[in-house]
């Protein structure tokens, strides 16, 4: 059994599991980061940390909505990156069995840009897994290395 | 004329200096005054005192300070004759000594600040001379130690008067001897790891080494003599030493022997430098004082040189696009990307300083708030091997000084209150150290005081009671509860708070915590990084989103005059417009940052212009208005996400938010590097 953050996001419950959870905090707005991909809102402060967000509506093609009380950013970690996911509402940590995990329908996978890796069926409900590191985008160590220097390493591609 | 300029590198050179050698001083005269509390003698401490104090009279006459070889002299000279006279330093001594070197921090800062040294006063003087009076006359009890001659000569008065009080408090004193040989490195043991080995069990008086004929015992034709005093066995000494058993000996079995005459022996000056002293030299050997200011230069090298990369980056692939094969130029530009990024990793490194070097002036803190607030403290330091930046460990020192002033003052009951508590009469105070990660550094400031009354902050500050200890930080963080009525009602954590919970949350971007346990104590936990990067910045508005760019960056900052517009012909590749706009006559180009960087723009004509230079061809990008200038923290932003070229990290302004820190210059080159690019970035 392994504890899961449970989310709302247009209406479906999508969890993951509470190890690459650091916290969650609520949100009321971020940073708007000129260049950054269409996906991500912008960069929030999190104790001190100041952390990239991912609009998670953006991200797995769904329509947009207006922020509310409930929407929170659930602060995760992965491969040693620290991204936010901004969330319609998470109010839940549920155990979950890992064994009982089915892998996705390809309609839902397809539908969820391949993002949401298995379903669990709980009861009545049903909980989609996303695929964190897919959703953060590129995981490789040597991508957050290059960031290090700064632009030294931002050049043009050199052809041949 | 070069003069000048060597003159005040060298006065430079000598504030570091003096500085260092005041920091001994006055940790080595609290050391000696720990000791006389504990009923010890520190001789060790005095020689380091002496040898600062010396050291200091040199360097001032080099430079010609007199007021402080005047200073310095004379502490100096009590020390030395004390030490001959080998009694142990009367308590009010300490207290003089440590004025005098206060008298002389005032002077070193003074010529710090330029201005001249103030000849000290008569008083003062007075006062040092007098403190030659308080001496006690050297002691003529027949005592004596086993030892041959030549090494008992070598022993100063103070030595043998710890030997003898040692055997006083029961202790054995022993000789042990160790020969060094490549064979015995070969094992891990030379004369300093032995020294360590030998102090966990033993008070090591004195290491004195001595000739011996070239042997196979004795390859190197050198042994160390250690006197020690121990309550261990012989056997537990031998097993440190790695020596035989025949090389222990008791040198105090006899104590009838009369002894020779103290004044012969001591014909030396027993301060200078000994021989044994020359392992202490050795481990400062290769370190360098570097002001801050010259790394700050080199970085300032390196940002160039990360411009030129630009340049050569945008000629190969101008090359490529004319179909020349940039095949193996790509592979030096990897490999030159590296380095640049292993460069700007050591230049940071090099700005990293000890934890310790913190907490060091710790002590004398505590020991004049001891005074002025009659408390009985002890403090526990706990200091680890972190190292952190310069910058972070100077906004840090005014916050630790805040919490041990607040503690001390406030927090901690008075003797008489303590007991009646049922307390141990001395309140403890605890300062501890500690890497939490690559990247942060944790802090404790605790004590056993009389803890913080949640139910008086609230009523004082006019809100509900806290519920738990993150909103009695609130609360005790609220900008002006900082009475001194309030202070002390409540232990004396409002006093101030605010800045303490600024400097580390806003300035440095860490952490605060407290808890804090009525009548049992408090105890306040910091997190901050171990780098920060601070630059003297620009704030300044575009499309409603503030910005800031390093000050440094910027050539000027001019007003734009809508009139003097005139917009190039426009090119419909998705490259922004650029306007010429005009500077003392000079055509500038001008691009309007908000399209640079997509931005809906909401004011028609643009107020300001920040114009920078890159590879000498200035270049303006148009703004709203212009906020302020300020010194910011730079925070990294290197996740994938948001690297684009001109963020340099981000900023918090004080709302909680990141704000963008740019670098327009490599904003500029990516500019006029990518002309087709544009378009492509979303």
């Amino acid at each position: 059994m392994t504890l899961h953050v449970v989310f709302r996001l247009a209406g479906n419950e999508y969890a993951i599991p509470v190890d690459s959870v650091l916290q969650m905090e609520t949100f009321s707005g971020a940073t708007f980061v000129p260049g950054a991909p269409s996906y991500v809102a912008g960069l929030v402060t999190v104790r001190g940390l100041i952390v990239p967000v991912i609009d998670l509506r953006a991200r797995l093609g769904l329509p947009p909505a207006a922020l509310t009380l409930d929407t929170r950013v659930i602060v995760s970690e992965c491969a040693g990156r620290v991204v936010a996911l901004v969330v319609d509402s998470a109010r839940e940590v549920l155990k979950l069995d890992l064994e009982k995990h089915q892998p996705a329908p390809g309609i839902v996978s397809e539908q969820a840009s391949g993002f949401v890796h298995a379903v669990h069926a709980l009861g009545q409900r049903l909980l989609l897994l996303v695929d964190l590191p897919k959703i953060l985008g590129e995981t490789s160590h040597e991508h957050a290395l290059r960031g290090r220097l700064g632009d030294v390493s931002e050049t043009p591609q050199l052809p041949g | 004329m070069t003069a000048p300029a060597e003159l005040r590198e060298f006065v430079a050179a000598y504030l570091v200096e003096a500085e260092e050698h005041l920091a001994t001083a006055n940790s080595q005269l609290l050391a000696i005054e720990a000791a006389q509390r504990r009923g010890e003698a520190n001789p060790r401490a005095v020689r380091e005192t002496f040898r600062s104090l010396h050291t200091i009279k040199g360097l001032s006459a080099m430079v010609g300070v007199e007021p402080i070889v005047a200073i310095a002299h004379r502490l100096e000279s009590f020390l030395r004759e004390f030490d001959r006279s080998g009694a142990p330093l009367p308590p009010q001594a300490i207290d003089g000594l440590l004025r005098g070197v206060r008298a002389i921090e005032q002077r070193v800062t003074a010529l710090g600040r330029g201005d001249i040294a103030p000849e000290p006063s008569d008083e003062l003087l007075a006062e040092l001379d007098s403190l030659g009076l308080a001496r006690r006359a050297p002691s003529a009890s027949a005592r004596s130690l086993d030892l041959e001659p030549a090494l008992y000569g070598k022993l100063a008065p103070f030595e043998i008067d710890q030997i003898f009080r040692g055997i006083a408090l029961g202790k054995r004193a022993l000789r042990a001897e160790f020969i060094p040989s490549p064979a015995r490195v070969a094992e891990g043991l030379s004369i300093n790891s032995v020294r360590e080995r030998l102090s966990a069990i033993a008070e090591i008086v004195r290491v004195l080494p001595q000739a011996l004929p070239v042997s196979a015992d004795a390859p190197g034709g050198l042994s160390f003599v250690l006197i020690v005093l121990t309550s261990a066995s012989d056997e537990a000494i031998v097993e440190r030493v790695g020596s035989a058993l025949g090389a222990v000996r008791n040198i105090a079995a006899e104590l009838s022997v009369p002894a020779p005459a103290d004044t012969e022996l001591t014909s030396e000056p027993p301060l200078d430098l000994a021989p044994d002293d020359a392992f202490d030299v050795q481990t400062r050997r290769g370190v360098v004082r570097v002001d801050v200011s010259r790394l700050d230069d080199a970085m300032e090298g390196l940002s160039a040189l990360i411009v030129t990369r630009f340049r050569l980056a945008r000629a190969v692939a101008a090359l490529g696009e004319r179909g020349v094969n940039t095949r193996e130029l790509g592979a030096i530009m990897t490999d030159n990307a590296r380095q640049l990024r292993d460069l700007r990793a050591a230049i940071v490194r090099v700005r990293m300083v000890p934890v310790s070097e913190l907490l060091e002036r710790v002590p004398l803190l505590v020991r004049g708030l001891r005074r002025s607030a009659n408390r009985a403290v002890r403090l526990e330091l706990e200091g680890g091997t972190a190292e952190l930046d310069k910058s972070v460990c100077e906004r840090l020192f005014p916050v630790i000084v805040h919490l041990v002033r607040n503690a001390v003052d406030h927090a901690i009951e008075t003797p008489d209150e303590r007991l009646r508590r049922g307390k141990p009469e001395e309140g403890l105070l605890r300062i501890t150290c500690s890497a939490r990660s690559n990247t942060r550094l944790e802090l404790t400031v605790s004590d056993d005081g009389r803890g913080i009354d949640r139910t008086s902050v609230a009523r004082k500050a006019g809100r509900p009671s806290p519920n738990d200890d993150a909103a009695l930080l609130d609360l005790l963080c609220i900008p002006g509860l900082s009475t001194r009525d309030i202070a002390t009602t409540t232990s004396g954590r409002g006093m101030g708070m605010e800045i303490v919970k600024r400097t580390i949350v806003d300035e440095l971007g860490g952490e605060l915590a407290v808890s804090s346990e009525l009548g049992k104590g408090t105890t306040f936990t910091l997190q901050v990084p171990l780098t920060i990067s601070i630059v003297d910045a620009f704030s300044f508005e575009c499309a409603e989103q503030r910005f800031v760019v390093p000050v440094s960056m910027v050539d000027e900052i001019i007003e734009v005059d809508p009139q003097g517009l005139a917009p190039l012909p426009a090119i419909d590749d998705g490259s922004p417009r650029v306007d010429i706009i005009s500077r003392r006559g000079m055509a500038l180009p001008m691009v309007q940052l908000a399209q640079v960087f997509g931005l809906q723009k909401t004011q028609a004509t643009p107020g300001k212009a920040i114009i920078v230079r890159r590879a000498g061809a200035p270049l303006a990008f148009a703004v709203d208005r212009m906020l302020g200038q300020q010194e910011v923290v730079i925070r990294p932003v290197n996740d994938v996400l948001i690297r684009a070229p001109g963020i340099s990290g981000a900023t918090d302004l004080g709302d909680g938010r990141p704000t963008l820190v740019l670098d327009l210059i490599a904003l500029s080159v990516s500019l006029s590097a990518l002309p087709k690019a544009r378009g492509a970035r979303s």
